[in-house]
């Protein structure tokens, strides 16, 4: 039976208003510590972590840490309750005042212990009591607990409680573990994502969810997305559930055309300004939302949950949205927010942003486990994917560690992300390699209605004492193919699949062997500095970034998209038409890899074009946007940006970098037809951008030739991104 | 500062139309397909992927009259199948039309190309006695992707039509040889349902002498006789397959070879499909399903497919190599792989210069060509009026996972281009196409021209594998990708 949450009105929650800022004093031993704001006290308090460290909220050290703890040890519920979180304007966001839709009577009865009290209480009581409480807290005092917890107590403490949700499948029970299939596809390909779903299927995953992240969130793709899953569902006949990972209004949209949205997701963050502003989605939406699935939804009547949020710590500081607060406690405002859709799944994504959030396994891990523990204790059913992109020093050790904490805490779900390598995303997840290896290591079974149908397609055995085993087709996805024709044009329709050869749970050594060669050389590319020397014969000059390292460079992504101090007085007015500069990026191998193939051609075809050039720029430590400072300290009409693009999986897509063509925009005639296209009446340059430079996709001496011809393009029609296009389509339509 | 970024899609895709129309010795078909245009994310090349046919024609028997192919008919057919296909000429990027078997030797086949070639548009190809390109098409069409499943495995591909067998091996799903004989189910032609003759061609009357049965038409040709000619053309499939080419060196055997089929699979037997409208029938009868009456269709196909079924050497694979498209494996080559597609960079300074058809092939020349080389491909193209394409080879030509020319082999290729053109310019309206494997169009166009200076019509179109062909059609630009063409390849 479908059950639909009465969801309580914004303006019917009630809670107090913010007050001003306290002053939180403690002394140990013979230091004194001392913390303004409740804010500061959070931040203080927690483990220390990149995205903290840089929005500077994190202690700074491990003294000062534990006296925050011991401060918030000894602060009742009530005070935390009766200081609700004000935004940088001083009020109480939506995000905020959802938190505090609690079951008061609950409250009321724990509100005057401690914080200290009510972990031990925790600790000391019965399974039940975490699911009494949970019920009764307001978000942040989630995030007050996970702070004060160790790694035991936060597993100890998560292994408490089990969430349950049923759709067509029952995720989270006692005994299980499921996974969420992702298939996805660079270009959405769906005879590719049929391959990856088969794979993940063959190998037992899926159970929760069949959910792919679009590469293009339109109306028209995301329907064919959802109805090729949907098709896949039921011509395998697979209990479950599927979903289209495009965002909400999007989903809304398929849905309202009839597409199968199955299961509606969103991503949340926990403050308004990064919900609003970065995923375009409100509270008042997002309650719409759930009651249009709840009528219209092709689960309706029969699922109990339906809404899927996607969560992890960071997404607010990284775009410098969080208020002031640190990364845990508004990842426990994003399950405050969730609390309020009964989902059928949450799936946190810590790791995911890279190095600026969470630098190394350590933080990573923690940061998971942390989440763990505050989705359970208000009451969501926590799916976990322990996450890492090359640029940070997370590795896939740190990764399986993660998941090996997270099984022992109960985590509801993994992701299945065929070899653990997002072909879209370009980072690292679980797959269903990992999904099935700790299966095996901790006797869990995938969802009840799954495994049946599992065990007579042969992927599964159970024997007379109810033990799960691997099945003869365990691993095979040619079963779900009529034909070896079909299955091989699957085969060919996904990058990336280096063999289907399994060992036990496993990959067979030889693919293992392959995988972590291309993970190596592409981390090599990004951590790599560039070789000044071999770009000597080049008639270059050294440009500094405020990022003085490559661990600045990486950590900090704003450092190196501005010139230092020290040389911007360096650059003068040259009124060139064009400058060319070169960047490592994210992948210093690309600019090396490049080149000596490129910047011949370019020097050639500029100077045959007669165009006059400047001296080339070489900028360590660069990114993207340093060309905008450059053009206008130069006066160069156009820049030419080489710079290297942020590695994935593929070794060979390492050495790929991307020529982000920023055209100066000069006059004022220039700059209104720019104002006018695009809206921005700010707007001060115009990008085209080639990318894909590399052996594997534009060679690096044709990429010369097409940079050539695109800059004649840009300074003659004196535009560039998609205005230039627009005005080259119309010039075309003219003559013909 | 604010600024307004746009970043193209890794890969666009867009769709074009193809179209494929056969007509054999006994029957003629049409296909009409749909194609993504894009760029494989595994290969890193263009290609024309995820097929999808879009009309079938039911197969006609291909009309003849008084002798030669009946054309005002054929012109009939082609307007029925466009519009049962609601098909506008302008909507067909590329495809092809092919004139095989028995009526390719017709006297009016190559002036029916013609005729086919005006009615279906400057997209398609159109080609009669090219038996070559029809087993390489056979191949493609049939059992390409089976090839690439299987990849160590070779693979013959017999197409078994009413005059012709075309076969071609292939590994990993590239065609390494072909060859083409006159054993089909047609050339003795009975009253449906009996034996009794009705006409049979001039292969059959060879074959009857040779196996000494006096029949004529209108008698009937008795169980033994039948199994003799069923005999003698199981031996020559069977020697085919087995590379045994001495029965093909002499007599009879001589006399039914069009083109030698050669090929070496050093310690390894390859594996034996089946297309064609004998192929069809093959599959039926090795599945179990019923075949319609002896003679049927007025030939010998069913009895052919019976005796290649109880044939150990030739049906060894026919349960687990099942081919895609069996009975129409031509004309499905014909709409899907007759085409190949150029890589997005390519040196094409006016998009009015395309389509260019049937331009001559003039060499084959490698990178590193000198002036002379060059000087002579040059001379041929003066000889004609509107110019001629020259086929850059290089070490991607020939392994499309070898290493890529590199800039230096690309820019002295420019620059000897550019010497040698200045002494042997181009003359009015003549063309010079380059076709080239690497992906270099655009560079290599830049510097035989020094970068746009020199008024020269020249074309560098880049991504195209190599073939061995006579001839090339290049259709018109669409999203900066240009649909390549080759025919005559004997």
């Amino acid at each position: 039976m479908s059950s639909i949450k009465k969801i309580k009105s914004l303006d019917q929650i009630i809670l107090p208003e913010p007050k001003p800022d306290e002053t939180y004093c403690k002394t140990l031993l013979d230091r004194e510590f001392v913390f303004v704001g409740l804010k500061k006290l959070l931040g203080a308090a927690d483990f220390s972590k990149a995205g903290d460290r840089i929005a500077g909220l994190a202690a700074d050290d491990e003294i000062s840490r534990e006296a925050a703890r011991a401060i918030l040890s000894g602060l009742t519920l009530q005070h935390l309750y009766d200081r609700p979180l004000a935004d940088d304007r001083g009020i109480t966001d939506s995000v905020m005042r959802v938190g505090y839709d609690i079951a008061h009577e609950v409250f009321d009865s724990i509100a005057d212990m401690t914080f200290g009290d009510l972990k031990d209480h925790l600790l000391r009581s019965p399974d039940s009591e975490m699911k009494r409480i949970g019920p009764g807290l307001i978000p942040v005092m989630a995030a007050v607990l996970a702070k004060l917890c160790d790694v035991h107590e936060l597993i100890c403490l998560s292994k408490k409680v089990r969430r349950t949700t049923k759709a067509r499948t029952r995720v989270g029970m006692p005994g299980t573990l499921s996974s969420r299939c992702q298939p996805n596809h660079p270009t959405d390909d769906l005879r590719g994502v049929a391959l990856l779903v088969y794979l993940g299927l063959s190998e037992g995953t899926g159970d929760c969810l069949l959910g792919m992240n679009p590469a293009e969130d339109s109306v028209e793709n995301v329907s064919a997305v959802l109805e090729t899953l949907d098709k896949i569902r039921q011509e395998t006949g697979v209990p479950t559930q599927i979903c289209c990972l495009g965002h909400i209004k999007t989903q809304l949209a398929c849905l309202e055309k009839g597409a199968p949205v199955d299961i509606l997701f969103q991503s949340i963050a926990g403050t308004d300004r990064t919900l609003i502003d970065e995923f375009d989605v409100t509270v008042d939406y997002l309650d719409k939302a759930y009651h249009t699935m709840a009528e219209q939804g092709p689960l309706s009547g029969q699922a109990e949950q339906w809404m899927y949020f996607e969560t992890g710590q960071g997404s607010e500081v990284s775009y410098g949205k969080h208020n002031g607060i640190d990364m845990t406690v508004c990842e426990a405002l994003c399950y405050g927010l969730a609390r309020r859709y009964d989902p059928f799944m949450i799936n946190n994504v810590t790791g995911f942003i890279g190095p600026e959030t969470h630098l190394d396994n350590f933080e990573m891990l923690i940061s998971n486990l942390q989440d763990h523990f505050m989705g359970k204790l208000l009451g969501l059913p926590m799916g976990m994917a322990p996450c890492y992109t090359l640029h940070s020093n997370c590795t896939t050790e740190g990764q399986q560690m993660a998941t090996q904490l997270l099984t022992a805490a109960g985590a509801n779900f993994y992701m299945d992300v065929y070899y653990g390598m997002d072909r879209m995303l370009s980072y690292f997840d679980t797959s269903g390699h990992d999904n099935q290896t700790l299966r095996e290591i901790y006797g869990l079974k995938p969802a009840p209605e799954y495994l049946t149908w599992a065990v007579e397609k042969g992927i599964f055995q159970v024997s007379e004492q109810g033990t799960v085993r691997r099945g003869p087709n365990w691993g095979n996805p040619r079963i779900f193919c009529n034909s070896d024709v079909e299955f091989q044009k699957l085969l060919e329709s996904a990058p990336a699949v280096y063999g289907l050869e399994n060992a036990g749970p496993r990959v067979a050594n030889k693919i293992q062997r392959t995988l972590r060669a291309n993970q190596a050389i592409a981390r090599e590319a990004i951590h790599t500095d560039l070789r000044m020397e071999e770009l000597d014969k080049f008639d270059v000059r050294v440009l500094r970034t405020k990022a003085s390292s490559k661990d600045a460079h990486l950590n900090d992504p704003e450092l190196g998209a501005h010139i230092a101090l020290e040389d911007i007085t360096a650059l003068q007015p040259e009124d060139c038409d064009v400058q060319v500069l070169v960047s490592d990026g994210l992948s210093a191998e690309a600019i090396h890899h490049n080149m000596d193939e490129l910047l011949p051609v370019l020097e050639d075809g500029l100077r045959s074009r007669g165009f006059r050039v400047s001296r080339h720029i070489i900028a360590p430590y660069g990114r993207v946007k340093l060309a905008e400072e450059v053009a206008e300290a130069v006066r160069a009409r156009l820049v030419i940006g080489l710079i290297g693009e942020r590695p994935g999986g593929d070794a060979l897509a390492s050495r790929s970098m991307s020529a982000y063509m920023t055209y100066r925009l000069d006059g004022e005639e220039e700059k209104q037809a720019a104002a006018e296209f695009s809206g921005n009446s700010d707007i001060a340059v115009e990008v085209t951008v080639i990318s894909n430079i590399y052996a594997g996709g534009i060679p690096p001496l044709e990429a010369g030739s097409l940079i050539v011809e695109k800059t004649g393009e840009i300074l003659e029609n004196r535009a560039a991104g998609n205005r230039l296009a627009t005005l080259l389509r119309d010039k075309e339509k003219r003559d013909a | 500062m604010a600024c307004h970024l746009t970043t193209p899609r890794k890969n666009a895709v867009h769709q074009v139309k193809l179209i494929g129309l056969d007509f054999g010795s006994t029957t003629s078909s049409a296909i009409v397909a749909r194609a993504s245009m894009g760029r494989s994310c595994i290969t890193g090349r263009m290609k024309l992927g995820h097929p999808e046919i879009l009309y079938r024609s039911f197969p006609v028997f291909t009309p003849f009259a008084d002798g030669v192919i009946d054309e005002s008919r054929i012109r009939r057919y082609m307007d029925q199948w466009l519009s049962e296909s609601d098909t506008r000429l302008e909507d067909i990027f590329a495809g092809g039309t092919i004139i095989t078997g028995l009526a390719a030797l017709r006297s009016n086949a190559q002036a029916l190309a013609r005729l086919v070639s005006r009615r279906i548009g400057e997209a398609v190809i159109a080609t009669a006695d090219d038996p070559s390109l029809e087993s390489w098409l056979a191949f493609m069409g049939s059992c390409s992707v089976l090839s690439r499943f299987h990849c160590d495995t070779p693979i013959i591909n017999l197409d078994i039509g009413g005059g012709t067998t075309n076969p071609a091996i292939g590994l990993n799903g590239n065609v390494q040889s072909t060859g083409c004989y006159y054993v089909g189910a047609r050339h003795f032609r009975f009253e449906p349902g009996s034996y009794r003759l009705q006409e049979e061609s001039e292969f059959g009357r060879q074959l009857l002498t040779h196996l000494a049965i006096p029949l004529h038409a209108g008698e009937v040709l008795c169980p033994q006789d039948r199994d003799r000619i069923l005999d003698f053309y199981i031996k020559a499939l069977e020697a085919m397959v087995m590379g045994t080419y001495n029965f093909f060196d002499q007599g009879i055997g001589r006399i039914h070879e069009q083109v030698r089929f050669e090929w070496s699979c050093p310690g390894m037997m390859p594996v034996v499909t089946f297309s064609g409208g004998v192929g069809e029938l093959i599959y039926q009868h090795a599945a179990g399903e019923t075949l319609p009456g002896t003679t049927y269709f007025g030939d010998l196909g069913i009895d052919l497919a019976r005796r290649v079924v109880a044939s150990p050497v030739l049906a060894a694979g026919l349960g687990e190599f099942v081919p895609e498209n069996r009975g129409r494996a031509t004309v499905y080559g014909l709409a899907l792989h007759s085409t190949d597609i150029s890589g997005t960079t390519l040196y094409l300074p006016d998009t009015d210069m395309l389509p260019l058809r049937d331009l001559p092939i003039l060499a084959r020349l490698p990178l590193n060509a000198d002036s002379e080389e060059w000087l002579r491909a040059l001379e041929l193209l003066h000889k004609g009026s509107c110019g001629g394409c020259v086929q850059l080879i290089s070490e991607l030509s020939w392994d499309p996972n070898g290493k890529p020319s590199s800039l230096a082999e690309i820019k002295a290729a420019g620059q000897r281009l550019t010497a040698v053109l200045k002494e042997r310019p181009l003359t009015g309206k003549q063309t010079l196409v380059l076709v080239i494997s690497d992906n270099a169009g655009k560079t290599l166009g830049s510097y035989a021209t020094n970068w746009g200076q020199l008024p020269l019509r020249l074309i560098v179109i880049d991504e195209i594998p190599d073939r061995h062909a006579h001839f090339v059609n290049i259709g018109r630009c669409l999203n900066n990708i240009v649909p390549v063409s080759f025919y005559g390849m004997n």
